[in-house]
């Protein structure tokens, strides 16, 4: 029914709202999500996103989740638009978002540094806890879903996952879902995202690992403890090890204090670093030990002689 | 809303043509879906267009997928049929009620109320997935995947808000064409370990096999073409709700 392979649209098409009437300029091609494409636009001169759609229900379902929550949240909106442009003679459903700028999370962690992670961390489970407190579940928590921008600021993309608590998940990725690690069930709760989260990090810091042991896991045998396995024998994970255990298994009270667990295990793991950062490396002791050992046999040398 | 879902691997080759079972199904008000799943190219390109025809008589869609793919294919089809289902009872109702076409001929405002309620349909919907696995003797190094596909299924089942059951049926049996494994439940640990101690045979009565689970639902639910997808709350909702539709710029 639907076709993977959807044609790209080229930089300058306009999009002509049939029922607002306002004019989008397409500069380029963001990303390709389950249900369409986004394109940064322009709409004068300001930017913003657009979300082409093939099916109209669908798109329609992700703007009305956007707007409930625009509605809730209210502090700038987030949803701009909704409406329909004529392409080629079929009509194509869109939606137009504020911009978001930022790279993925694993991008923008290779070009400044694993030790972001800590911070971004902390500011996507505070996000993650705004939204369900506002009776949302985010659900497709994964690498291209979290832009990170200038000193570590997120924003979550991607709305297509967000439900409601208490229902199915909407959208999911494999690799991220409770249910495909046989830890819990594919209902909308807190604990669903934790999870997400703690893959996130995994996926991240340790890609390679993580999709050598999806790749040869056995269906059966996938369970979170496998998952805990490389976070315990990660140099930078490590540390977290006990925060991981709790979102793996869904163990906290609320997402907020998930949020101050994580920020406590932060702290811990690098104030626990910070009395051995000092220390003396091996290689100077071992120079030292070896100046002393020459000076000694000097002195024995001049002494005997 | 009830779906049979087929999972095989090539023609069939015993007894009625599984066409006429599904579109026998489908006469019932069973959806017909169905998953070839090929490792090797093996399906041919008779199996692969029996699998296409039996959809369509089924009112149902095809694909045909490797076994790393199955997981995800039985649940894209279980979930857009119920979709789809929805829309075409909506679509009617708004030819109806507004005069419109479809959906794609409303303001977005209006779109946006029709859309929720349309959702609220497709997660609360009864919904029963009676699914039938090809276990003739090439399916063997595939019963692994199918199983995983199963329980992934029913992990997905089992999240909708609406009662959601399902029922496996593997074919052929040592006596009888098709054998009921597992009886409608909801729940994900019914469906442990299905077929260990299966004992492969070479025919593939894929058309009696079908008739089996029609009978099934017919046993289960009776006559069931009466209950089914009510729109009728989409007038309702639209005019004690009409203020939330402002909210869509």
């Amino acid at each position: 029914m639907a076709t993977s392979s959807e044609k790209q649209l080229s930089p300058g098409t306009i999009l002509t709202g049939k029922w607002n009437g306002r004019k989008y300029k397409l500069e380029r091609l963001l990303g390709v999500g389950a249900n369409g494409q986004v394109y940064l636009a322009t709409y004068g001169r300001a930017a913003c996103a657009i979300k082409l759609g093939k099916d109209v229900s669908d798109l329609q379902a992700e703007a009305n989740i956007l707007a409930s929550l625009d509605h809730r949240e209210k502090k700038q909106p987030f949803l701009l638009d909704v409406d329909d442009a004529m392409l080629s003679g079929n009509q194509v459903p869109f939606y137009v978002m504020q911009y978001v700028p930022g790279t993925a999370v694993r991008t923008y962690l290779r070009k400044h540094g694993t030790e972001w992670f800590g911070v971004i961390g902390y500011r996507l489970l505070r996000r993650l806890s705004e939204l369900h407190e506002a009776g949302w579940v985010f659900g497709d928590i994964k690498n291209d879903n979290i832009l990170v921008s200038d000193y570590g600021r997120i924003a979550l993309v991607d709305y297509g996952g967000m439900t409601a608590s208490g229902r199915g998940i909407r959208q999911f990725t494999e690799i991220y879902d409770r249910g495909y690690w046989s830890a819990g069930s594919r209902t909308a709760d807190p604990a669903y995202d934790w999870f997400s989260t703690a893959v996130l990090w995994i996926h991240a810091l340790d890609e390679k690992r993580l999709l050598y042991l999806t790749r040869t896991l056995l269906p059966q045998n996938r369970d979170p403890g496998e998952l805990l396995g490389l976070v315990k024998s990660h140099p930078s994970l490590k540390p977290l090890s006990g925060w991981f255990e709790r979102a793996l298994h869904g163990r906290f009270e609320s997402t907020q204090e998930a949020a101050e667990s994580w920020r406590e295990a932060v702290h811990a793991a690098s104030g626990a670093k910070s009395p051995s950062a000092p220390r003396v490396p091996g290689w100077m002791a071992g120079v030292f030990a070896l100046s002393l050992l020459l000076c000694i046999s000097l002195m024995a040398i001049w002494l005997f002689s | 809303m009830n779906q049979i879902l087929l999972i095989t691997d090539g023609g069939s080759n015993v007894g009625v043509s599984p066409v006429v079972a599904a579109a026998q199904a489908y006469e019932e008000g069973i959806i017909v879906n169905v998953a070839g799943v090929i490792d090797d190219g093996s399906i041919g390109e008779y199996g692969a267009s029996e699998i296409a025809e039996i959809a369509r008589a089924g009112g149902g869609m095809s694909r045909i997928v490797s076994t790393k793919q199955l997981s995800q294919t039985v649940q894209m089809m279980t979930r857009q049929t119920v979709v789809g289902t929805i829309r075409q009872a909506v679509n009617q109702e708004l030819r109806q009620v507004f005069g419109v076409s479809s959906v794609e001929a409303l303001p977005p405002p209006k779109r946006a109320e029709v859309v929720r309620v349309m959702e609220d349909m497709g997660e609360t919907t009864p919904l029963r997935v009676a699914l039938v696995i090809d276990a003739s003797a090439s399916m063997k190094p595939k019963l692994l995947a199918v199983e995983e596909a199963i329980r992934d299924l029913s992990l997905s089942l089992q999240a909708r808000t609406g009662e959601s059951m399902a029922a496996v049926f593997h074919f052929p049996g040592e006596q009888e064409p098709c054998v009921l494994d597992t009886p409608w439940t909801s729940s994900t640990e019914r469906f442990g370990s299905l077929f260990g101690k299966l004992r492969m045979r070479g025919t593939t009565p894929t058309g009696p096999a079908l008739l089996r689970a029609i009978e099934y639902f017919r046993e289960s639910y009776g006559k069931i073409m009466t209950e089914d997808v009510h729109p009728a709350s989409l007038l309702k909702q639209d005019d004690t709700d009409g203020m939330r539709s402002g909210y869509v710029v």
